[in-house]
């Protein structure tokens, strides 16, 4: 359903956008509503968030409950509406380097452009929320590259995320992403960078060979910066999965909150989109349209 | 299809019905099913209980090896499937619970709410280590404890049995396999399944060493001794689990069937192998349909 997105002409690939001169910015998106809201407000890239689906459909912490199958199904129905190229978290693959080629195979099937893996181990531990673990690098290597040989098209991109920062130190997470790069990766993702000095440090290490991933936490360890001060620093792509949700949940206590307090949606109703305002966003009329075009008095029946 | 189903007949009267079963201690046979069709053709045969089995999942959805890549969305899949043509109790295979304690928890909780009766977790390292296919690795035992508990915890229906498998014989021998076993049970489990005893004598230790009812996997080709049934009960198993048999036997009658179409250009040569058409509306309850159809029917 192209005609409700915002850009009318065929969005460039991923892979087209990160070799172009601007730094793309990908929001977090968490289903198909979202995806299409963020698609028509212009952005070039979206990022499935796991920690998304988790809190969303689940109203779960992300501690690696959502399982393959269900982060499938989300990315099919958003790439179904939205033609914005879609990174998908994979998180840890689901598994070991088996588990990242069917799960690389699915998401690419599904329709996204590019998977997110990370280094750290699964399934994150109870008890241990604050405290990673990884999987060693070596083993890493091998999901990066099993990732790579998985794929069918060279657009369908493999990010490869290092949690090592607070785990290694800084030094042991630039090496690892070295060799992460070296097993095939198309884009780097040092997580969790906390300073601006270790932030110019991954540049200057990565940045002319690679494209460069930027996290953007609000409340996170890293110094939030906008799109054209990470530009600046030399990063080619930047998410802000989390503030999607962050924004939605104080929206949404608000609202029901109104709704309690007042007992109906007055008070409120000039922060909603109205019945209208709402179908022409998800493009109702456009289906509509379509399906009198289908309709059977077009073909000869006899009612 | 709530016309194929006795009345009464919940998740909690099947769960009940597999309790009492375990509790008879009588060698049950329990074929394994991948998907309905098998669950039907082992309740037409008149078994009891029926085993979803994972490998065999990963064999028929995927055309894959067990090696951990059918995930819990498509065991919920499966299990809901069964359960709703099928009135047997199942028990369910979640290999290792799909991740530690807390993935556990929420297997849990998903698969009761699919419908099954049973489940079983093992003691495997989750998830399985490229290049370690040949050898099973252990989780701790404290670990695996915690896990039992977890699934303990999670469970709605007291009645849905946590079945507590441990792979440790291969790797730590029977006697450290049967005091995982022990420590399983302590946590909570209804059954414990100590995998592959290599002999009568180790069967037989292990149903004299723990108390709750046991556990054994006939597996052709395997490494337990394939005991006909009454020697099964007399050794004191509950459950006797052919989890995979009707899936070798599906492979083999599929290749030798397809093996002769491609051969012979036809099926002459092996009509009599196969079902005919009214064999296979039976065995899919069509006339069930039919009278729903007709009770619906447009005046």
């Amino acid at each position: 359903m192209p005609s409700s997105e915002a850009p009318s002409r065929e969005t460039p690939t991923l892979r087209a956008q990160l070799a172009g001169p601007d730094l793309v910015v990908a929001p977090g998106i968490y289903d198909a509503l979202s995806a299409l809201i963020a698609a028509q407000a212009g952005f070039g890239a979206l990022y499935l968030s796991g920690a998304s689906i988790a809190y969303t459909r689940y109203g779960s912490p992300d501690i690696g409950l959502v399982g393959m199958t269900e982060v499938a199904d989300t990315l099919a129905a958003i790439t179904d509406r939205v033609q914005v190229p879609v990174i998908v978290d994979g998180d840890t693959g689901f598994g070991n380097a088996l588990n990242v080629i069917r799960t690389v195979r699915t998401f690419e099937r599904c329709g996204a452009q590019a998977i997110q893996l990370e280094d750290q181990a699964m399934p994150k531990r109870c008890g241990h929320l604050a405290g990673k673990t990884l999987v060693p690098a070596a083993e890493m290597t091998g999901k990066v590259k099993a990732a790579v040989d998985a794929r069918k098209s060279e657009d369908f991109l493999v990010v490869a995320r290092t949690d090592a920062i607070a785990v290694e130190g800084y030094d042991a997470a630039l090496d690892r992403a070295g060799r992460y790069l070296e097993a095939g990766a198309d884009v780097l993702f040092v997580e969790a960078p906390r300073d601006r000095a270790e932030m110019d440090g991954i540049v200057a290490r990565f940045g002319a060979r690679v494209p460069l991933l930027a996290n953007m936490v609000e409340g996170g360890k890293t110094p939030l910066y906008d799109a054209a001060a990470l530009q600046a620093i030399g990063y080619r792509l930047a998410i802000f999965p989390g503030g999607t949700v962050r924004a939605l949940s104080r929206l949404l206590a608000e609202y029901y909150g109104s709704l309690k307090a007042h007992g109906g949606t007055g008070p409120f109703l000039d922060r909603m989109n109205m019945f209208d305002a709402l179908n022409d966003l998800i493009g109702t009329p456009g289906y509509l349209a379509r399906g009198r075009a289908y309709d059977g008095a077009n073909f000869g029946d006899d009612a | 299809m709530a016309n194929s189903t006795p009345a009464g007949d919940r998740a909690s009267d099947r769960r009940r019905r597999l309790r009492a079963l375990v509790d008879e201690r009588r060698a049950l046979l329990v074929p394994g099913a991948a998907n309905a069709l098998t669950a039907r053709v082992i309740a037409d045969c008149g078994f009891e209980a029926l085993y979803v089995t994972g490998a065999g999942v990963a064999n028929t959805l995927l055309g894959v090896p067990d090696i951990g890549l059918v995930t819990l969305t498509e065991m919920v899949q499966t299990v809901e499937a069964i359960g709703e043509t099928c009135t047997l109790p199942m028990i369910v295979d979640i290999d290792t619970g799909f991740g530690n304690a807390i993935n556990t928890h929420r297997t849990v909780r998903v698969l009761e709410r699919a419908g099954a009766c049973g489940l079983q977790i093992e003691d495997q390292v989750f998830p399985k280590k490229c290049g370690h296919f040949d050898g099973k690795g252990v989780i701790p035992v404290g670990e695996m404890v915690s896990k039992v508990k977890a699934a303990v915890d999670a469970r709605d229906d007291q009645n849905l049995l946590i079945m507590a498998r441990t792979d440790a014989r291969a790797i730590e021998g029977i006697d450290a396999a049967i005091e995982r076993a022990q420590r399983y049970i302590e946590a909570g489990a209804d059954l414990t399944f100590v995998e592959a005893p290599v002999s009568e004598a180790e069967m037989r230790q292990v149903t004299a060493s723990l108390a709750v009812p046991q556990v054994a996997n006939l597996v052709v080709g395997g490494r337990t001794p394939l005991l006909p049934q009454p020697a099964l009960a007399e050794i004191g198993f509950s459950i006797v689990l052919y989890a995979n048999a009707p899936l070798q036997a599906a492979m083999r009658a599929m290749s030798e069937v397809l093996g002769a179409l491609k051969r012979d250009g036809g099926l002459d040569a092996v009509r009599d192998r196969l079902a005919d058409f009214g064999e296979r509306q039976r065995l899919v309850d069509k006339a069930t349909y039919d009278a729903l159809e007709k009770r619906y029917a447009v005046e």
